[in-house]
């Protein structure tokens, strides 16, 4: 008995499960009628178990998946499994950003640094990553503002003390390119940005509240320095401390 | 990203390489993670998918044009081909055949449209309206292209060396 190409694809509708009940009744008949009907759906059957068993093995190794991890989750390593969540919880914090941008803005009138600093950082976390380089090294964040930038970021490993370096982006403020170094804490971003600003004096830690974020400023060695996050405040403060104690000379 | 194993297996069966599917995936990744608010509902498995099957159609179109074959006179020949298929198809000397060296050629030798169709189906055990949203296919191309699939690997692996 020859199939037309009709059978052929009642075969397969019936093998994937995709004929209605009558439809697969009147099919199991004919398979019990019919030996070589029955024939080509027991081959069919082996060659989905053999496609099954050997093309399972194809998983991604784990180094891929930790690229993949840390290129879309701004926090390497950690919640790696939760991007969506991770991501659901930036808009919530744009919105709540929002929210509050009324009160922010009357509160801090005037603050146009800090202003546009907060928004770089809160733009940062919107984008799909926060970082135009992403790296843990100091020495591989360090020389990529080369050419970029008209001066050279201090850029610090604080890894140990629990403040792992992300990366780097290049912010504007005030119509000018700035570096901006993202670190991590838990789940939290911390954006440092870095301002030359030669002849400037220095000024001692000044506390900005923006947009229901928190942002630290201080300058030294004619380096306007800003670190912005929504981690607890004592959190943004032990980093700029620790941030300041690196940075110190000898 | 979720289903990062499932979009690995579809990348690298519709590229045909592990290399050119971590820059597939990469790539779905970053648009999967831009779209999240594209993302309405529904089906994340699927959606996530479909974001890794288009990534890998561009992907492909741009670094390796030769590997995709218009599609459209595939379809037209399945039929053909399904109605000259000799009926005395030798199925136990296939059975006897199927080992996974062979089968992971006879798989790399179909043309794209059909091995899509078949990883979606027996790697992610999705049902033919899945196939057909994933796919962007309607729901009887999705059939035709399975059981055309089936046969041309069937008749890959027996071609192949015992």
């Amino acid at each position: 008995m020859t199939r037309s190409p009709q059978d052929e694809f009642l075969l397969n509708a019936y093998l994937d499960g995709e004929l209605d009940p009558i439809d697969a009744t009147h099919f199991e008949e004919r398979l019990g009628a019919d030996a070589t009907l029955s024939a080509r759906v027991e081959a069919l059957r082996a060659l989905r178990v053999a496609l099954r068993s050997d093309l399972a093995e194809d998983v991604p190794s784990p180094e891929f998946r930790r690229r993949i991890m840390s290129k879309v989750s701004p926090v390497p390593r950690v919640n790696r499994n939760s991007w969506l969540a991770l991501a659901a919880s930036f808009l919530v914090g744009a919105v709540l950003a929002g929210a509050t941008t009324f009160g922010a803005l009357n509160y801090r009138a005037g603050d146009d640094v800090a202003a546009e600093i907060v928004s770089a950082h809160i733009r940062a976390l919107m984008a799909p990553q926060p970082i135009d380089v992403a790296s843990s090294d100091h020495h591989t964040v360090k020389p990529w503002f080369n050419g970029k930038l008209a001066f050279a970021p201090t850029v610090v490993d604080l890894g140990a003390q629990d403040f792992p370096l992300v990366g780097g982006r290049i912010d504007v403020v005030k119509g000018v390119p700035v570096a901006s170094l993202v670190y991590s804490h838990g789940k939290h971003l911390i954006s440092l940005t870095e301002m030359s600003d030669t002849g400037g004096e220095p000024e001692p830690l000044e506390r900005h509240l923006e947009q229901g974020y928190l942002a630290l400023s201080w300058s030294e060695a004619g380096v306007t320095y800003w670190a912005v996050s929504d981690a607890a405040s004592n959190e943004l403060e032990n980093f700029v401390a620790l941030f300041r104690a690196a940075t110190a000379g000898p | 990203m979720p289903h990062l194993v499932d979009a690995f297996r579809l990348a690298r069966w519709i590229a045909g390489s592990r290399a050119d599917a971590e820059d597939i995936v990469q790539e779905a990744s970053m648009r999967a993670f831009k779209n999240i608010r594209g993302f309405s509902g529904g089906n994340p498995r699927a959606w996530v998918l479909t974001i890794v099957r288009n990534t890998s159609y561009s992907w492909l179109t741009q670094n390796r044009p030769k590997v995709l074959v218009l599609s459209e006179d595939l379809d037209q020949r399945t039929r053909e081909t399904i109605e000259q298929e000799d009926p005395q198809t030798p199925e136990t000397a296939l059975i006897a055949k199927l080992d996974a060296q062979q089968v992971r050629k006879a798989m790399a030798s179909l043309p794209v449209p059909f091995r899509e169709v078949l990883v979606l189906r027996e790697i992610h055990d999705l049902d033919y309206r899945t196939i057909a949203e994933v796919a962007a296919l309607p729901i009887g191309t999705v059939m035709s292209r399975l059981a055309r699939a089936r046969s041309m690997l069937a008749a890959a692996i027996l071609a192949g060396p015992l």
